[in-house]
């Protein structure tokens, strides 16, 4: 223990020295990053957009199981239209996310049991129109083929 | 001055215009200059409080508007011009408009009497500093006013915190201002620098007996600015913003402009009595040593004068960003209690010493 009657000038120190290691810093590099011209690189895991699977003869692996909508823990978020084509198989003529309801937890990506639906490292979503984050299939589809030549997923071909 | 009329007069008879013009306009000029500066002043230390507060957090500051942001000020400044001039609806109306004028209207005139070069202070009275000190505490009834007009309990305790702390924290700092009084046997400003010319470079400035006041003087004039670690009255975690939380546009504008304006001429009001102030540190003026040009180094010795005054007043907003950017908030008590407990004693003892100091040395 020091002695009380010393207690201010072991203030005045402290005091002292507390500007002195913010001074310090004034000679430091700053660690910001300029946003929009330069990104920080993201997680081999990060959830970002979604994109539906498409395969090597241009068809949707999706098989409209509905396996993602019962995961989804959001309401409402992915609408699935069945339809069945000549040789008996399910497909999904419509498929939507609605990326206003989306949480962007991946139970989706995770639960799918044909591995159809992935996640994009897209994540500059904002818009200025509501509708333009309801993603269609048209849309789903893009993203995948734009992921794929921006090299951001690996290709399931 | 005089001189300056004459070059003046004889400067509009070249043009063929009556001599009453330059009687009217001569003591606009000033004005004008006076305010032209500190406009720029202020629109400059905006930038630079947010640059060097980066700096300190390892940041960039703004750097978007213009080359290294220069011009990111001008663009705020214009945006709130833009903004639109609200009212309250419950605020006494004509006290509500005249806060920021009983802000901002008392910080230009102490702008004038700062002395900025040893001919050059235009307003220079045999006790300007007592003046000084005098109308410097007027924005303080604007912010009482200011607080009490916009009906609002945020601004009103914010207001009422602001005149607690300044009531307290201007004793201490009008004893250290005696201090200097002792010192240089003068209250004229200029007359206070001019008595800190010594033989040797730098050693007359007063800062060297009256370390100790120079530290109160400091500390107290951080807390006249409301600035960190004082800034209770702009707490704005537990009073939005404080007393300027009612206002928007051009008014906010005024109380802005007059806190940074206040800020920079508090600082040069310490660098005059402490520092030197247009005094140069190294005891000759450069233009004289350098310039070989008589006339030309005359003239150039009066824009040197400036320039070391505002070298020691920006030396002295530095260190006021640093102990804004290393501190935290004290608590309501720990201000008073410390005005009261320790800085009032600690400016008596200061008082004290000066007084020995220039019985025993300063008088042989
Ligand atoms: S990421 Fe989660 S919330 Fe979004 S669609 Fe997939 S399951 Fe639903
Ligand atoms: S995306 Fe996967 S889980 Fe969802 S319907 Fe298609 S196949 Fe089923």
């Amino acid at each position: 223990m020091m002695k009380k009657s010393l207690k201010p000038f072991r203030d005045i120190i402290a005091l002292a020295l507390g500007h002195l290691t913010v001074f310090k810093h004034v000679f430091k590099r700053p660690v910001t990053l300029e946003y929009p011209e330069k990104k920080l690189p993201l997680n081999d895991n990060f959830r970002g957009e979604h994109a539906l699977v498409v395969d090597n003869e241009g068809k949707l692996l999706c098989t409209a199981c509905g396996t993602c909508q019962r995961v989804c823990p959001s309401f409402e978020t992915i609408e699935i239209e069945k339809e069945k084509n000549e040789s008996g198989k399910f497909y999904p003529k419509n498929y939507t996310i609605d990326l206003n309801k989306c949480i962007f937890c991946g139970n989706c990506v995770q639960y799918c049991p044909f591995g159809a639906i992935i996640m994009t490292k897209e994540y500059e979503l904002a818009d200025e129109k509501k509708s333009a984050l309801k993603l269609d299939i048209n849309t789903l589809k893009k993203n995948y083929s734009d992921s794929i030549i921006k090299k951001t997923v690996k290709s399931k071909r | 001055m005089e001189y300056l009329y004459f070059l003046y007069i004889d400067f509009l008879h070249k043009y063929n215009l009556p001599e009453f013009i330059g009687m009217a306009t001569f003591p606009l000029l000033p004005f004008c200059m006076v305010a032209a500066a500190l406009i720029l002043v202020v629109l400059f230390l905006v930038l630079m409080e947010r640059k060097v507060l980066a700096f300190f957090t390892q940041r960039k500051g703004p750097n978007r508007v213009g080359p290294w942001g220069l011009f990111q000020t001008i663009a705020d400044a214009i945006k709130l011009l833009c903004k639109e001039n609200i009212t309250p609806t419950g605020a006494e109306k004509f006290m509500f408009n005249l806060a920021p004028l009983l802000a901002f209207v008392p910080v230009m005139v102490v702008w004038g009497l700062i002395p900025f070069s040893s001919e050059f202070d235009f307003m220079s009275y045999s006790v300007s500093a007592l003046l000084f000190m005098t109308i410097a505490s007027i924005p303080t009834l604007g912010i009482l006013l200011a607080g009490y007009a916009s009906n609002n309990k945020y601004s009103l305790i914010g207001s009422f915190r602001s005149v607690a702390q300044a009531i307290s924290y201007e004793l201490p700092l009008v004893f250290v201002l005696v201090s200097i009084v002792v010192l240089a046997s003068s209250l004229n400003l200029r007359q206070i620098v001019l008595a800190q010319i010594s033989v040797y470079p730098f050693c007359g400035w007063f800062i060297f007996p009256a370390f100790l006041g120079f530290l109160i003087f400091f500390i107290c004039a951080t807390a006249e600015l409301n600035r960190c670690p004082f800034d209770l009255p702009e707490a704005e975690s537990e009073l939005v913003s404080g007393y300027n939380t009612e206002y928007s546009g051009m008014k906010f504008a005024f109380f802005f402009l007059a806190e940074y304006a206040m800020m920079f001429i508090m600082c040069a009001f310490m660098a005059t009595l402490f520092l030197g102030g247009f005094l140069s540190p190294f005891g000759f003026y450069l233009s004289e040593r350098f310039i070989h040009n008589d006339l030309l180094a005359q003239v150039l010795v009066y824009f040197e004068q400036v320039f070391w005054l505002f070298l020691k007043t920006f030396f002295l907003i530095f260190c006021m960003m640093l102990v804004r950017a290393t501190l935290p908030r004290l608590k309501s008590n720990q201000l008073m209690g410390f005005a009261w407990k320790v800085l009032l004693p600690l400016s008596f003892l200061n008082l004290f010493f000066i007084c020995c100091y220039k019985y025993f040395i300063y008088a042989k």
